[in-house]
Parts: structure tokens; C-alpha cells; sequence
């Protein structure tokens, strides 16, 4: 009961305080993602004039987060005055991309072909690049390439779980022979001369990324692959709440307005 | 739908039905001939762009003959990737036609042999075209495509091989 001359405060539970408390706490926690979604949606709706589309980036962690390769994994081989590069899955001759080939493992000259060797499959070239024949590896049960080569007499070799088949003429069939040939000179990779490293790399790796296709996975958390999407859409759940239940709040005190006589 | 969510996406995979060698096994029962090759320049490339549309991702084609038996690993893509197809040609017949390796998401019903069986017995009429129509399947359009080109495809080099002919 209250006693004359003493003023008794009471708490007085607002109606919606609970929702006023979530409300406010959401918008301060989502201020920050919101005003990032700002920016970058407003920098976005003017990329073209911006320029952003044109504009690249290119650092070596970038790219490799891009998933678009690192230009320092090349791989060169001399093949008696042309080379063959293997760059992810490209294949180039004399730094002119041929075909598709990964994993490569070697690459020699046999007669007038070119051979390049990925781990599970092997290339037949002409001199002018032109793909003769893509022949996958199904020999030694399963096992890869590991490595191709001339035995003594000009044959072509191919080691596979560590033992040597040997292709017949045409290489159409391969055997494997009881006693390896006596002397194989496997394929290794070479230094390239630098201005044909220059334009596989240039080739294989584009310009980069253009800041405007950063800036739109940014927007979309992509950047950040399905966690980051995933993310996102939460974030956007919280401020789709917080919308409503700022509606909510409008709709109750509108009402409390009404009542207290105001216009 | 969280759990979808939250599941690594799976990565397309090829899927192997047949390996060559159990496709070269099944062919010739048992006893698959010498591999021979046949170059396709001139005449032949001409005829083989004809078919498919399109030049033939490789100048020499390797090929199985037992005579009048010819057998033959064909690619060409359905809808973004290689189908890998072995196919059998008996007697400028169609003997068999087998999905070896699928790669795309979507359109495997064509592996099947209840769809591929389709193309048993069928041979070229005289403008290259197959002797029958084959039955598509909803939403497998152009992997049926595809499969029907390959098959069109053995069965003209089927016949410039020679192998009806050889002892």
C-alpha cells in the first residue's frame, strides 16, 4: 500500500518489453553486417561505371582461395626441340594450349609424335599439336602413371606400380616384358626458357579476379563457400525478425497512443 | 532441409559400367584380337563430320576386329561431358551398344540396357542414317542424342575397316 508523501516507484512491465529488448539487441549485432550489405550492394549497383569489371586482382592467396590454380605448379617438357607444359588441366605445346591433361607426369618425342603423360591417361600429339589419340591407362590393374620414357632401343615405356610396360610400334599395345628394358631414360621436367613460362602462366591464370565478381561473393557470403552462405542466410533470418518485430512494436504503441488520448 | 544444408556437397563423379577390358572380354568372348587403328583424315573425316556434327575429338580411332566382328570405345558428349561408349558391330549389324563410363549429373537412365537395347540389330541405310528411330527419355534429350550418333558412327567405320572381309 502506498504510504502519504513517499513516492513508490514500480516497475512497470511495458507491454512488448521483451520484444523491444530482442529488437534492439538484434539491430545493434546486425548494424555492422548491415552496413557491409550497404556498401558493397550500393558499390555493386554501379560496378560498370565503377569500372569494377575491368579492374583485376591477382595475389597468389587470392587465387588459390578462388580455387584458380597456382601458376607456380607448371610443369615443362622438352620433347627434342618442342615443349610441352602441363598447367592444371591444360596442356600446351610451345606455350599454345592443345588440350586437356592432368596431373602430368612426363612428355617425350617418339618418332613424329608428341606423348604426353598425365597419371591416367596418356596423349598422342602431331608436331602441329593436333590430338591423334587420348588413350586412358588401364593397364597394371588400376595403378597410375608414374613416369614415361625411351628404352634403349627408341621404345616407348611407361612405368606404372613401379614396373615397365613397353608400348609395340604403333602404340597400339603395351606388354610387360619379364626382364625391363636395360636402360630407360625417363622424362623430367625441365626449366622452360622464361618467356614461354610468361605466357603459360599469363594463359593459365587470366587476369585474376575482377573486383567486381569479389565484391558480388562478398555481398553473397560465396566467399566464404556454403559456411559463409549458410551464415548469411541466418544473418538474414535475424534482420527479417528484427523487421517484423519492429512491426510489432510500431503496432503496439501505435495503439498505446490512441488510447492515452493523443491525436 | 538444415541437414542438406550442413551435407558437403558431393562432387559429380564419373560412373564406370564397364571397363575396356571386361567390354573387349565380353565382345570376343574371352579372347579379344590385336588392336588395330584406323586414321580418320580424307574421305573418312569428312563422313565422320557428317555424323556427329562435329570432327571427332582424336585423328585415330582404335578398333577390335575379329571378323565379321568389330568392336569400338566411342566418346562424344551429351548434354557438358563425354559419354564413353563401347559398341559391338556384327555383320554391319549393331550387336550390342553399352554405356562404358557416365559423367553427367543427370541422364543416366541411358545406361541402361533397357534403353540401349534399342539399338540391337540396327544397321545404316543409305544416306548414313540409323534404320530405326530410337525411343528418347524425358530429360535425358540429348544424352539419347549422343548415344545415337555413337551408334551411327561404329557402324560406318564398321565398314570401312574391311574387317567383314578378313579371314
Amino acid at each position: 500500500m502506498d504510504k502519504p508523501g513517499v513516492i513508490m516507484t514500480r516497475k512497470i512491465k511495458t507491454p512488448g518489453s521483451s520484444t523491444r529488448r530482442w529488437h534492439r539487441g538484434i539491430g545493434v549485432g546486425a548494424s555492422l553486417f548491415v552496413v557491409f550489405l550497404v556498401i558493397t550492394g550500393l558499390t555493386l549497383n554501379h560496378a560498370h561505371q565503377l569500372g569494377l569489371d575491368q579492374r583485376h586482382l591477382s595475389p597468389r592467396w587470392l587465387l588459390r582461395w578462388y580455387g584458380m590454380g597456382d601458376t607456380e605448379a607448371l610443369l615443362h617438357f622438352s620433347t627434342d626441340g618442342q615443349w610441352l607444359s602441363f598447367a592444371g588441366s591444360q596442356l600446351y605445346l610451345d606455350g599454345k594450349a592443345v588440350t586437356t591433361a592432368t596431373h602430368g607426369v612426363g612428355a617425350v618425342k617418339y618418332g613424329d609424335w608428341l606423348i604426353a603423360a598425365g597419371a591416367k591417361e596418356l596423349l598422342l600429339l602431331n608436331s602441329g599439336g593436333e590430338l591423334i589419340e587420348r588413350l586412358p591407362w588401364e593397364r597394371s590393374g588400376g595403378g597410375n602413371i608414374e613416369a614415361i620414357g625411351h628404352g634403349t632401343n627408341g621404345s616407348l615405356v611407361v612405368k606404372s606400380r613401379g614396373k615397365a610396360w613397353v608400348a609395340d610400334a604403333e602404340l597400339l599395345d603395351w606388354i610387360l616384358p619379364a626382364e625391363p628394358p636395360a636402360a630407360i631414360e625417363w622424362s623430367s621436367p625441365e626449366n622452360a626458357p622464361a618467356e614461354l613460362q610468361q605466357a603459360i602462366a599469363s594463359h593459365y591464370g587470366g587476369k585474376g579476379l575482377s573486383l567486381e565478381q569479389l565484391l558480388l561473393d562478398l555481398h553473397s557470403g560465396r566467399i566464404f563457400g556454403w559456411v559463409g552462405m549458410l551464415v548469411y542466410d541466418l544473418l538474414a533470418l535475424v534482420l527479417g525478425f528484427s523487421a517484423l518485430s519492429g512491426l510489432v512494436l510500431w503496432w503496439r504503441t501505435r495503439g498505446n497512443g490512441k488510447s492515452n488520448g493523443r491525436p | 532441409m538444415l541437414m542438406g544444408v550442413l551435407l558437403p556437397t558431393l562432387a559429380a563423379a564419373d560412373t564406370v559400367y564397364e571397363t575396356q577390358s571386361d567390354f573387349l572380354n565380353r565382345a570376343f568372348a574371352g579372347s579379344a584380337p590385336q588392336t588395330r587403328a584406323i586414321w580418320l583424315s580424307g574421305e573418312i573425316k569428312q563422313s565422320v563430320r557428317q555424323l556427329l556434327g562435329h570432327d571427332y575429338p582424336a585423328l585415330r580411332l582404335r578398333y577390335w576386329c575379329q571378323a565379321p566382328r568389330t568392336a569400338w570405345v566411342l566418346d562424344e558428349v551429351g548434354k557438358e561431358l563425354p559419354i564413353t561408349v563401347g559398341v559391338v558391330v556384327d555383320n554391319q549389324h549393331i550387336e550390342s551398344l553399352r554405356v562404358m563410363v557416365y559423367r553427367e549429373n543427370r541422364g543416366g537412365e541411358v545406361s541402361t540396357p533397357a534403353f540401349t537395347d534399342q539399338f540391337n540389330g540396327l544397321s545404316l541405310g543409305a544416306d548414313n542414317a540409323l534404320g530405326a528411330s530410337i525411343d528418347g527419355i524425358t530429360g535425358a534429350t540429348l544424352s539419347v542424342q549422343a548415344l545415337t550418333r555413337l551408334a551411327g558412327l561404329a557402324l560406318f567405320l564398321h565398314g570401312q575397316t574391311g574387317c567383314d572381309h578378313d579371314a
